[in-house]
């Protein structure tokens, strides 16, 4: 089953999964319109830095087992293993942040949202846009993507492409491919800068 | 196999939920004196605040016990476990059982003082405990909590928001004092003397006045509170009193491995009643808390059906909403004076957080977050994962933090 | 808290201490804004993406699996050209737009319509003038001006085949441009064309749009920065060397403070004027003020330091902070490099903030614009207010004490202090004493620790016995870091001390502004000439470490297009095409005769100027030694 990957060397940090992920959970669906919607959406997916100011899309694992579903206290987290997703149902969410203290990766919010009981805050994370694939689309952050850091594909495909990729890298007589170079040099550059600061 | 499982809290259900998962056939028993639906015990405090309706306690459906095949004894506590003939009595009756699993949780820590016998004087560890306090609120001028830990504080923040002035005494210098240091301590102090409370610190009750009802606290240094209504919060401890210390190993809890198994082949302890190792403070300890009794149900159940899966051991954590204010706190929020520890703080008075980082050499033991709580399980994580920490640690304190910091560059 | 919190965004303590009063005070900073907008997109950092038409907007994934070329059909090399070429256009257009009102005043002045303005250096005027063919013949002072101006505003235009004053680049170098088709035609035309060809479907051609660049580039550093330096020269002073003294610590707990911030003198130096007005320091003296100190940020600071000894308050990325001080009662600018939120923390202290001008107006300040005709009058105005604005300060922090600095080093100065020519120099430099000599510009930039790759940088050359010559931000850095005092010999190598010491000058010479970038242009045309040789072969070299501006990048091209190898701090964007990096760190050097090197580590880009500068002295046939 198909399921977003993430590249994060790929990562340029142009952050456009972002209002993407928002337009794409808002009630409109329209990027324009969903910035005056009331409750304002909010991204699932997260775009922050590495320590030498490199992009990452931190999004939701959809771990299995889940700890925020362990953690939840009124049981408002579920896993599907038909979709392969975790979800949280708003309507029994009692905003208690356990969550936030369970998920290894940082990857949940809290506030209101149009799916909600209005004027309540809940729980938000990335709920693989399970109605977009029902409609026969793909992700909307992997659909903005164009640098490849986000990916929408088997997993299995994802981890041979890997395999492959370093298994070059250790044969004998083989010499280093650097796919973007200007991109390396950029990254070389900045690295330079933020180790002098430090 | 005969399973028997005493108790039917978060810990006793994961651990039933699990063994029917790995052994389908398996026969189970759970023993509880809670005769209710399997309910969220920490949910409790919230329906006491309003912001939840009792109908939302519940975690299991009613059918729960049928769907799983589990056979229910609910209503009494266990009187005797035999190690030797591996049994478990219960009002007269007398339960077999291949494996055993003690999750009979804690009960609320006693007092001694005069005056106990009065009404409106309670503790807040069950959901019938709040809906005795519920129906007596209506006529209830002014409260009284005794304890500054997580129980008091949670049961004075709920009086609190119902509208009801609220005396909270204390023993340390501030409250959630095993949770908190002493800079987030004053902001929560401030946060909740700014909406009313009354915190005393160095306060001791030591008798109760009252004509049949509460009436007024005498406190040990001579003062005379008036109050119709007092909670005791003065922590818990582990419920083992039928434990049979000559055949299971007892400390404050049920001293358990990294199975989960206690002193005593076959039998199993799990949740507040179980003692493991604690990963921060790297000595035995019970951490009475909802995800550890998750945590240590499953494992437990996983051992007793045979499948051997190791427990790092547990780790204090809590997270709490106040008003205007987060709290997140894990492992060792406030180390010792002893050497060996780092700490690194920051607080950013225009965002309003304060951050906390402990080190012990460079591994995470320790971490009090207020406000901006949202990624405060990456940091959980490293101190359960006990993951040697890179410099530089002064990116965990910056706003900008997030888990790609974390990773391999 | 811990207090070395802001040890890693500037060098300097005055700097530290003032953002930690800021972020007690509530008060955001540039460094706070930064840090909001990490990670930047790397589309951009790349150069890939464009916005230049409603086709788009485009990016290219540098990847090779994405988008490749935009919708127009543009690759990365045309994408990652154009958007060099507009950053450049837009650079030369803010300098040859300051030079043009400087032109503007000068005309006034030559027609008495600009009360308060003055033609100060007659002699530089008739020079300038004979340079565009206007001869002396007993002409008056005012009818030389007149056309003068006229002379000059014509090089704005569309009827030029070549900028005059390129004439005084060495004939050799003419020629190369010449020969490469871009030698300068018209400011304002260079400028018009890039955009023209930046435009979908007209220049795409990588190669070719950078030429262009490299014209529109040379018509700001021999055209409109030129006539800045020039006219500014006219109309205010060629500067001489004078010492005053800068950081935060030279506002004034007792007096009125005035800071001055933006670039043209034109503004600047009436509110000099209206400082010195007796009447208005009586005014002072009436509300319990010592005095009035004007003191300068930036550009304009410079000018008035360069003419006027007027000290300096602080550099690009202390804008900001200097009003944390509560001591500036009023902060006057005019345009360039002054940031938005200014207004904003202004708020937050008794400073009145005022814009002067037309083409820059800013959030929170009050408009007062200044033309030719009523600058004298409007300046002093403005002093009036500030006074007026003296008691109304709430807490006054000063956190340190100034540092002494010697300015003023004009070519005619640094001649002048040579004994009329060069040939002290030359000798200098041939016999090893100097090695070679290096020009250190341009801005600060939150990427970098303020001030420390402009610190770092100087003090390797110096004590290599190379002479640094600074402008900008740059030589406030220095002068802060105590480059520019009498002891600062003691930072330099051997050879620099001795030759230094005995002209009385400090090892590095603050040359000015940034439109006075153009003296250093001058100067090596003058050692060029004297030598007989090309710019290119001289052993000097450019550095840009901590640059930020468009203006910078411009000022770049056109000094390596005049010959002169530039180091680079920050990474231009220009990394999504690996031809355009490799022709500008390589290519042209066959081009030109110079190159870009990017080196962010200041250590390092001292090693790469050093050798530089020995293999420039082993090609002329001088002594050299192995770095």
């Amino acid at each position: 089953m198909k399921e977003v990957i993430v590249h994060p060397e790929r990562c340029v940090g142009c952050m456009q999964c972002m209002p993407a992920c928002a337009a794409a959970h808002s009630q409109s669906k329209n990027l324009f319109q969903a910035s005056l919607e009331i409750p304002r959406p909010r991204p699932r997916v997260h775009v922050g830095v590495g320590l030498f100011n490199e992009g990452f899309p931190n999004r939701c694992r959809h771990c299995d087992p889940a700890p925020c579903l362990l953690a939840c206290l009124p049981g408002a987290i579920a896993r599907s293993a038909e979709r392969n997703t975790v979800f949280i149902d708003p309507n029994r969410c009692i905003n208690c942040a356990s969550c936030a203290m369970a998920c290894p990766f940082g990857v949940i919010r809290y506030h209101e949202d149009h799916t909600a009981p209005p004027g309540k805050t809940v729980a938000v994370k990335c709920d693989n846009c399970y109605e977009r694939q029902l409609a026969g689309l793909i992700p909307a952050c992997v659909e903005v993507c164009k640098s490849g850091a986000l990916r929408f594909e088997e997993r299995s495909e994802a981890m041979k492409r890997k395999t492959d990729e370093v298994a070059r890298t250790v044969s004998v007589g083989a010499a280093p491919v650097e796919l973007a170079p200007g991109f390396a040099l950029l990254n070389a550059m900045k690295r330079k800068q933020i180790d002098l600061a430090r | 196999m005969k399973y028997v499982i005493i108790g039917n809290g978060v810990a006793g259900i994961h651990a039933a939920e699990t063994l029917r998962q790995f052994d389908p056939p398996g026969e189970i028993t759970m023993i509880s004196d809670e005769a209710l639906q399997p309910y969220c015990r920490p949910m409790i405090s919230m329906v006491l605040e309003g912001s939840v309706a009792t109908e939302k306690l519940p975690i299991r459906p009613v059918s729960f016990y049928d769907d799983l095949n589990i056979t229910p004894a609910l209503g009494s506590r266990v009187s005797a476990v035999d190690v030797d003939n591996r049994t478990v009595s219960v009002s007269g009756k007398c339960y077999p059982y291949d494996r055993l699993l003690i999750a009979s949780g804690a009960d609320p820590r006693r007092i001694k003082a005069d005056g106990l016998g009065l009404r409106n004087i309670f503790f807040m560890r069950t959901a019938a405990h709040v809906r005795q306090m519920l129906a007596v609120l209506p006529d209830v001028r002014k409260a009284l909590v005794l304890g500054g830990g997580l129980v008091g504080f949670k049961a004075a923040y709920g009086l609190v928001r119902r509208g009801i002035p609220v005396s909270m005494l204390i023993r340390s210098g501030h409250p959630l004092s095993m949770q908190v240091d002493a800079e987030a301590g004053r902001m929560i102090t401030d946060e909740l003397k700014a909406h009313g409370l009354d915190v005393r610190v160095g306060a001791e009750a030591a008798a109760f006045e009252g004509n049949g009802r509460v009436a007024a606290a005498r406190l040990f240094d001579g003062t005379r509170l008036s109050c119709d209504m007092v909670v005791i919060g003065k922590g818990v401890f582990p419920a083992r009193r039928f434990v049979p210390k000559d055949k299971i190993k007892v400390d404050a809890g049920i001293v358990v491995d990294e199975h989960m198994q206690t002193s005593a082949p076959g039998v199993f302890a799990a949740g507040d009643v179980a003692e493991s190792t604690d990963i921060a403070r790297r000595t035995p300890w019970v951490n009475a808390i909802w995800p550890e009794a998750v945590a240590q149900g499953r494992i437990a159940g996983m051992n007793m059906a045979g499948h051997p899966a190791a427990y790092p051991g547990s780790l204090s954590r809590n997270v709490i909403r106040i008003f205007g204010l987060d709290v997140m706190t894990a492992g060792l929020a406030a180390p010792p004076e002893a050497e060996g520890f780092e700490t690194l703080s920051v607080t950013d008075t225009r965002a309003r957080t304060y951050r906390k980082l402990v080190f012990r050499g460079d591994r995470l033991v320790g971490m009090v977050l207020v406000n901006s709580i949202e990624q405060g399980g990456v940091l959980t994580a490293l101190i359960q994962s006990a993951t040697p920490v890179r410099p530089p640690r002064e990116a965990l304190l910056k706003p900008g933090f997030n888990f790609r910091q974390l990773m391999p560059a | 808290m811990n207090d070395k919190r802001y040890d890693a965004n500037t060098i300097t303590a005055d700097g530290r201490l003032l953002l930690k009063k800021l972020e007690r005070d509530g008060v955001d900073s540039v460094w706070d804004r930064f840090r909001a907008q990490l990670p930047n997109c790397g589309f951009c950092e790349m150069g890939l993406s464009c916005r230049i038409c409603v086709m788009g907007p485009c990016r290219i994934d540098p990847f090779g699996e994405g988008p490749q070329r935009g919708v127009c059909g543009a690759d990365a090399d045309i994408m990652v050209a154009r958007n060099l070429g507009r950053m450049i256009a837009a650079g030369a257009a803010s300098h040859s737009d300051h030079g043009r009102d400087l032109v503007e005043v000068l005309g006034k002045v030559a027609v008495n319509a600009a009360p308060g303005y003055q033609l100060r250096d007659v002699e530089k005027l008739k020079r300038v003038a004979a340079e565009f063919g206007i001869k002396p013949d007993g002409k008056q002072p005012s009818q030389i001006a007149a056309e003068l101006s006229d002379a000059m505003a014509e090089e704005y235009g569309t009827r030029k085949k070549e900028l005059t004053l390129i004439q005084r680049a060495p004939a050799k170098r003419q020629e190369i441009w010449r020969r490469l088709g871009v030698a300068p035609r018209g400011i304002d035309r260079e400028t018009s064309e890039m955009m023209h060809r930046t435009h979908m479907g007209v220049d795409n051609d990588w190669k070719s749009l950078l030429l262009h660049g490299i014209r529109n580039a040379l018509s700001d550093g021999w055209g409109g920065s030129m006539i800045a330096t020039e006219v500014s020269d006219i109309l205010f002073g060629t500067p001489q060397p004078g010492v005053t003294r800068v950081n935060a610590g030279v506002l004034k707990k007792d007096q009125v403070n005035i800071v001055v911030h933006g670039h043209n003198p034109v503004v600047s130096e009436m509110l000099l004027r209206a400082c010195q007005d007796p009447d208005l320091l009586k005014l002072a003296k009436d509300k319990g003020a010592d005095g009035i100190n004007l003191a300068g940020v930036c550009c304009t600071g410079n000018e008035l330091l360069m003419r006027a000894g007027i000290p300096m308050a602080g550099n690009h990325l202390t804008t900001e902070l200097v009003l944390a001080t509560g001591a500036v009662d009023m902060m006057v600018v005019d345009y360039q490099c002054i940031m938005p939120s200014l207004g904003t923390v202004a708020a937050c202290y008794h400073t009145k903030m005022v814009s002067t001008s037309d083409k820059a107006r800013f959030p929170g300040m009050e408009h007062q614009e200044f033309h030719p005709e009523n600058a004298a009058a409007k300046a002093t105005a403005l002093v009036k207010d500030a006074i007026a604005n003296f008691n109304r300060r709430g807490e006054v922090f000063i956190p340190v004490e100034p540092v002494e600095c010697m300015g003023g080093f004009s070519v005619e100065a640094i001649l002048g202090a040579l004994g009329g020519t060069p040939k002290p120099l030359i000798d200098a430099i041939a016999a090893g004493k100097i090695r070679g000599a290096v020009g250190i510009v341009g801005c600060n930039n939150p990427r970098i620790q303020q001030d420390y790759g402009h610190v770092t940088l100087t003090q390797r050359l110096i004590e290599n016995d190379i002479l640094v010559v600074d402008t900008g931000c740059a030589s406030v850095a220095t002068a802060k870091a105590g480059f520019k005092q009498s002891q600062a010999l003691e930072k330099a190598g051997p050879g620099l001390r001795e030759v230094c010491g005995a002209l009385g000058v400090p090892p590095v010479l603050h040359v000015g502004s940034c439109v006075d970038n153009v003296r250093i242009l001058v100067l090596a045309s003058a050692l060029a000439n004297a030598l007989g040789a090309d710019i290119s072969d001289l052993p000097i070299a450019g550095a840009a470490p901590e640059w930020y501006s468009e203006k910078a990048a411009t000022i770049g091209v056109y000094f390596v297009a005049s010959g002169v190898y530039t180091v680079l701090g920050p990474m231009p964007p220009i990394t999504g095409s690996m031809n355009i990096v490799k022709l500008l760190t390589e290519g042209l050097n066959d081009v030109v005769g110079a190159t870009f090197a990017v080196e962010p580590d200041p250590e390092k880009a001292a090693v790469l100027i050093r050798t530089h500068i020995e293999d420039k002295r082993r090609k002329l046939g001088l002594p050299y030694i192995q770095v």
